[in-house]
C-alpha cells in the first residue's frame, strides 16, 4: 500500500528534512515494507488539508489547527503565552493532554488523529532593540493569529495580520517593524537580512499547535497488524520526533542569527522584561477556558494536566 | 507519464480545436485526469467514488475566490478603469505622444517602460496587464497603432516587473531553496533592465519591418510638449502615491491596489466625470473582468493538481538526472522543459511544483542557486506570454473583449524572442546576474 | 410642491428604464436578474475599495488597523466573483483561445459555444452539490472566521447557490442567447 502524505512547508523546514522522512522509515520498518510513504507537495491553502484528507485526496497531512477557528479550539491550550519552554516538551504534553481530555470532544470528527506537536516558543524579531516592553508600544508587528493576538493587544503594538511567509517582504519594505515567530525563522525565512534584533523570552510569547491526521477509510483499509504498526510509530513517539526536530531548528536559527551579526538577546527568567511579560499574559489562560466552554471538557483540569506534563518533560530534559 | 501526455494533448485539443473556454477546459482535464489517477476507468465510470475529485475541485473554487492575495486583480483593474473613465489615460498618452510620437513605435516603447515600472513596484504581472490594458490600449489605438503591437507591448511589458526587485516570485524562490533573498534581489536588477532594453529593441524591430504598426506622428515644439504635460499631473500623482506608498512601506502591494483604486475614484470624482450610471458601469465592468480571470486561475490550479498527482515533475527530474552529458547541457534541457511547461502552466504553480525538485540537482551540478533563481524567474516571465495558456494575454483578452487572443499572441512573438535571447545571455554570461550580488554582499 | 414630486419620480424611473435598456443587452426577467447581480457586485467592490483605504489610513495615521480587514476582503471577493459568474457565463464571456477562428466557420464556432455552455452548466451543477455538502459540514463543525466569527459555511452555501444559478441560466437563456446573438468572445469575428 502507498500512503500519500502531504506537505505544504518549504523543503528546508524540519517537517520535510526530518519529520516526514523519519516517520516514513518507521512506518515502512514497522509494517515490514507493506506500507510505503510518499510525500507529495500541496499547493492549496493549508487549511483545506483537513477536508482533503477527510475526503481521500490525500491519506495523511499535518497542518495548523487555528487555520479553522471555531472547529479546533482545544489544542490551543498549548498556545497560551508562556506555557511551553521547548517544542519537544510542549508537543509531548499536548499529545498526552489530547488523549486524556480532548478525544471525547470529537473536534476531529472525520479524521484519524495520529499525533500533535508545537513549534518552538514564538519570539520577537525586530528592527529595533527591545530594551523594555514599552519599546514595543505603537510598533507595527506582523502576527499570524491565535491567542498571541491578545498578547499583542496588551503590548499595545499595531498588529498587521499576514502569513509568516510574508514576513520578509513586509519587513524589507518597512510595512512592519517586526514579526512574532519561532527562532528557526531567522534562518528559514532569512530574517537575518531584514531584522536587527532577536529577543528571546525563556518561554516565548506563544506557539502554534499542529495536528497530524489520517483519512479514516485509509486506516480501516489496512490490516489490523499494519494499523497497530502505524500507531506504534505515531502518537507520543511522533510528537517527540516532530517537537525535537522543530526545536533543533530553533537552535540553528539562533546560531545563524548570531553569525549574521543579529543582536541576539537571551533573557534570563528574572529579567524585568520577562517578569513584565508574565504579568501582561496573566489571565489569557482564563480566556482559553472561556473559549472552550462549549466543549464537553473539564478545561481547568486539562490545563492543569498540560502544565504538569510540561513540567515533567522539563525535568526529564534537565537530567543529564 | 502517459496519463500526463494524454492530458496535455486533450487540453490542447479542447482549447484550440474545440475553442472551449480556458477555465472549463483546464478544470475538466484536471478533474478527470485526477479521477483517472484515482482509479477511474471506463468500466468503473458508474461505480467510481467521485468524492475526492469533487472535493479537490470544490476546495480550489472556494479557496481561490477567497484568496486575499488575488484581491489585487479587481482593485488594480478598477484603478485602470477609473483612470481611463476620467480621461486621464488619454491625457497621459497625449503627453507621451508630444514627446515620443515623432518616433516610430514611440508610444509602444513608452508603454513598455510604463508597464515595466508599474509591475516592478506592484510585483504582479497580472495586475499590471489588467491596469494598463485599459489605460494604454485605447489611446494607442487612437494614434493609429496596430492592435497586435499595442496589446503585445502591454502583455509583455507587464512581465518585466516580476524580476525587477522587489519581487514576490524571488522571495518565494528564496524561501523554497534557502537562498539569500537580498542577493536574489540584487541579481535580478541587471537582467531586469536587460529585459526592458531588449523589449525596446523588439519594438524597434517591429516598426522597422512594419512601419504602419507604430506610425510616427509630427514633432511637437517644446512649448506644446510642456502644455501637454499639464494634463497628466493627476495620473502621475496617483502612480506616485501607489508606488511611493509601497516603496516607503506605508502599505503592502496588495493594499496598494485598494488605495490606488480609492485615489483614482477621488480624482475621477474631482474631475466631475462620474455620474451614478458611470460609476455602476465602471464597477460592474471591473467585476465582470475579474470574475473571468478568477475562473481561469481556478481552472489552471485544478489542472496543476492533476499534473502534481501524476508525479510529472519527479519524472522529469529523474530523466534529467539520468542524462550523461555536460552540466551546461543539463541546464539547457531543464530550460527547454520549463519553456514547454510554460505552454500549459499558470506561472506560480509551475514554480511551486518544479523548483523544489530541480534545485537540489542544479546545486549538485555545481551551479550557483542565485543565478538559477534568476534564470527560473525569466522562464516564468516567458510562460506568461507563451501560447496557448499565457495568463497576461488572457488578461488583455478579458479586459478588451474586441481583441483576439490570436492577435495578441502574434504581436507577442518578437517580445518572446527577445526573452529567449535574454535567457541565453544570462545562462552563458552568469555575471549579468551575479555581478551585483558579488559586488554588494561578497 | 406635493404635486410636483411624483412627476419627478416618474421621470427618474423612465430615465432609469432607458439607462437599463441601453446598458443591458438582456431583456425582461434576465435584464433585471443581470442588473440585480451586478448591483451586488458593484456595491461589494465599492466597499472593498473603501475598506482597504480605511484600513491603511487607520494603521498609518492612528496606529489602529481594522480588525478582520483581511477576512472581510476575502468574503467580499467571493461575493463579487460569484455574483458576476452567471452574467459572464450566459453571455459566453469566458476567456477562449481563438487561434483558429480565421479558418473555422462562424456556424461551427457557434456550435462550439453551445458545447461550452452545456459543459460549464453540467460541471457547475455537479460540483455545486459537493460545495453545498462541504458548506453543511463546515457549519455543523462550527468553522468561523478568526475575527468576526462569521460562519464560513454561509459563504460556501452562497458559492454553491450561485453555481446553480449559473448552470440554470446558462442552459435556458444562455443557449437561447447564443443562438440569436454572438457571444462576447466572438463579437470580433461577426
Ligand atoms: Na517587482
Ligand atoms: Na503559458
Amino acid at each position: 500500500t502507498t500512503l500519500r502524505a502531504a506537505t505544504w512547508l518549504p523543503p528546508s523546514n524540519p517537517q520535510n528534512t526530518t519529520v516526514w522522512p523519519t516517520w516514513a522509515k518507521w512506518v515502512e520498518e514497522a509494517t515490514e515494507g507493506r506500507v510505503k510513504v510518499v510525500v507529495e507537495d500541496y499547493t492549496g491553502h493549508p487549511k483545506t488539508l483537513f477536508s482533503a484528507v477527510e475526503d481521500g485526496i490525500l491519506d495523511v497531512a499535518s497542518t495548523v489547527n487555528t487555520y479553522l477557528p471555531g472547529r479546533f479550539k482545544l489544542p490551543s491550550v498549548a498556545e497560551i503565552p508562556g506555557e511551553i519552554s521547548s517544542a519537544e516538551g510542549g508537543s509531548v504534553a499536548l499529545w498526552k493532554t489530547y488523549q486524556e481530555y480532548f478525544v471525547e470532544a470529537d473536534e476531529y470528527d472525520g479524521l484519524k488523529v495520529l499525533s500533535m506537536f508545537v513549534h518552538g516558543p514564538g519570539q520577537m524579531h525586530t528592527k529595533f532593540p527591545v530594551n523594555t516592553l514599552a519599546d514595543m508600544k505603537g510598533k507595527k508587528m506582523r502576527i499570524g493569529g491565535g491567542l498571541v493576538n491578545e498578547l499583542a493587544a496588551r503590548l499595545e503594538v499595531t498588529p498587521v495580520n499576514a502569513p509568516a511567509t510574508k514576513s520578509y517582504e513586509m519587513l524589507q519594505q518597512g510595512v512592519v517593524d517586526g514579526t512574532f515567530l519561532p527562532a528557526q525563522e531567522q534562518k528559514a525565512l532569512r530574517l537575518t537580512e531584514v531584522t536587527t534584533d532577536l529577543t528571546l523570552f525563556p518561554k516565548g510569547l506563544y506557539t502554534t499547535a499542529f495536528t497530524i491526521f489520517m483519512n479514516p477509510d485509509f486506516f480501516e483499509g489496512l490490516s489490523p497488524e499494519d494499523q497497530e504498526a502505524i500507531m506504534s510509530v505515531s502518537g507520543e513517539k511522533l510528537a517527540r520526533l516532530a517537537g525535537s526536530a522543530w526545536g533543533a531548528a530553533d537552535a540553528e536559527g539562533i546560531a545563524t542569527a548570531k553569525e549574521a551579526g543579529i543582536h541576539v538577546v537571551e533573557l534570563s527568567p528574572d529579567d524585568p522584561r520577562v517578569v513584565e511579560m508574565h504579568k501582561l499574559a496573566e489571565g489569557i489562560d482564563q480566556q482559553w477556558i472561556k473559549d472552550v466552554a462549549d466543549r464537553k471538557v473539564d478545561a481547568a483540569a486539562a490545563l492543569a494536566a498540560f502544565r504538569k506534563y510540561v513540567a515533567e518533560e522539563e525535568e526529564k530534559a534537565a537530567k543529564p | 507519464m502517459t496519463v500526463v501526455l494524454i492530458g496535455f494533448a486533450i487540453l490542447l485539443l479542447l482549447i484550440i480545436g474545440l475553442r472551449l473556454p480556458i477555465a472549463i477546459a483546464m478544470g475538466l482535464v484536471g478533474f478527470f485526469g485526477f479521477a483517472v489517477l484515482q482509479g477511474l476507468t471506463l468500466d468503473t465510470l458508474f461505480t467510481f467514488n467521485w468524492k475526492a475529485a469533487l472535493t479537490l475541485a470544490s476546495n480550489r473554487i472556494t479557496e481561490t475566490v477567497q484568496d486575499y492575495g488575488l484581491s489585487v486583480i479587481p482593485l488594480f483593474i478598477l484603478m485602470g478603469n477609473l483612470i481611463t473613465r476620467a480621461g486621464l489615460s488619454q491625457k497621459l498618452y497625449d503627453a507621451s505622444y508630444a514627446f515620443l510620437g515623432h518616433r516610430k513605435g514611440g508610444l509602444a516603447m513608452s508603454t513598455v517602460l510604463a508597464c515595466g515600472g508599474f509591475s516592478a513596484i506592484c510585483g504582479s504581472s497580472l495586475a499590471t496587464a489588467a491596469t494598463m490594458s485599459k489605460v494604454a490600449m485605447p489611446p494607442m489605438r487612437r494614434f493609429g497603432y496596430d492592435d497586435s503591437l499595442a496589446a503585445a507591448s502591454i502583455a509583455a511589458g507587464g512581465t518585466l516587473g516580476i524580476l525587477i526587485p522587489p519581487s514576490v516570485i524571488l522571495v518565494i524562490y528564496g524561501l523554497l531553496t534557502e537562498t539569500s533573498i537580498r542577493e536574489l534581489f540584487a541579481a535580478g536588477f541587471l537582467p531586469g533592465l536587460l529585459g526592458v532594453l531588449l523589449y525596446l529593441l523588439a519594438v524597434r524591430y517591429v516598426v522597422w519591418r512594419h512601419p504602419e504598426r507604430g506610425p510616427a506622428g509630427k514633432a511637437f515644439s517644446w512649448p506644446e510638449r510642456l502644455r501637454a504635460l499639464s494634463g497628466v499631473w493627476g495620473v502621475l500623482a496617483l502612480f506616485a502615491l501607489v508606488m511611493g506608498g509601497i516603496y516607503l512601506g506605508v502599505f503592502t502591494p496588495t493594499e496598494a491596489a485598494g488605495v490606488g483604486a480609492g485615489g483614482a475614484f477621488l480624482i475621477a470624482l474631482f474631475r466631475k466625470t462620474l455620474s451614478l450610471g458611470v460609476v455602476f458601469e465602471v464597477f460592474s465592468d471591473t467585476a465582470r473582468t475579474s470574475a473571468m480571470l478568477f475562473a481561469v486561475v481556478i481552472g489552471a490550479l485544478i489542472f496543476s493538481d492533476f499534473i502534481n498527482r501524476a508525479g510529472f515533475t519527479d519524472l522529469l527530474v529523474s530523466y534529467v538526472a539520468s542524462l550523461q552529458v555536460a552540466p551546461i547541457v543539463v541546464i539547457l534541457v531543464i530550460l527547454g522543459i520549463y519553456i514547454l511547461l510554460g505552454m500549459v502552466f499558470e506561472s506560480l504553480s509551475m514554480l511551486l511544483l518544479t523548483v523544489p525538485v530541480f534545485y537540489p540537482l542544479v546545486a549538485e551540478l555545481g551551479f550557483n542557486l542565485v543565478w538559477f533563481g534568476i534564470v527560473v524567474v525569466v522562464v516564468t516571465e516567458i510562460s506568461l506570454i507563451t501560447p496557448p495558456v499565457g495568463m497576461n494575454v488572457f488578461v488583455l483578452s478579458a479586459v478588451l473583449k474586441d481583441i483576439r487572443t490570436g492577435t495578441i499572441f502574434r504581436g507577442v512573438t518578437p517580445f518572446w524572442v527577445a526573452d529567449i535571447v535574454r535567457l541565453l545571455l544570462i545562462v552563458f554570461i552568469a555575471q549579468i546576474a551575479l555581478f551585483l550580488p558579488d559586488l554588494l554582499y561578497r | 410642491m406635493t404635486g410636483k414630486q411624483p412627476i419627478n419620480v416618474e421621470e427618474e424611473s423612465m430615465a432609469f428604464r432607458a439607462w437599463l435598456d441601453a446598458h443591458y443587452r438582456e431583456r425582461g426577467l434576465f435584464m433585471w436578474l443581470a442588473f440585480s447581480l451586478e448591483l451586488v457586485a458593484v456595491i461589494t467592490l465599492f466597499l472593498l475599495m473603501l475598506l482597504t483605504c480605511a484600513d491603511v489610513t487607520g494603521r498609518y495615521l492612528f496606529n489602529n488597523s481594522i480588525d478582520g480587514a483581511i477576512e472581510l476582503t476575502r468574503i467580499g471577493l467571493a461575493i463579487m466573483v460569484f455574483a458576476e459568474l452567471p452574467v459572464i457565463s450566459w453571455r459566453g464571456g469566458h476567456v477562449v483561445v481563438d487561434l483558429l477562428d480565421s479558418i473555422v466557420s462562424h456556424r461551427l464556432i457557434r456550435v462550439f459555444s453551445m458545447l461550452a455552455a452545456l459543459l460549464i452548466a453540467t460541471s457547475l451543477y455537479f460540483v455545486a452539490w459537493r460545495i453545498w455538502e462541504l458548506a453543511e459540514r463546515s457549519l455543523r463543525r462550527g468553522e468561523v472566521t478568526e475575527y468576526l466569527k462569521f460562519p464560513e459555511g454561509y459563504l460556501i452555501y452562497y458559492i454553491a447557490l450561485m453555481s446553480w444559478v449559473t448552470a440554470a441560466t446558462m442552459i435556458t437563456y444562455g443557449i437561447y442567447h447564443l443562438w440569436v446573438t454572438p457571444s462576447d468572445n466572438q463579437l470580433v469575428s461577426d
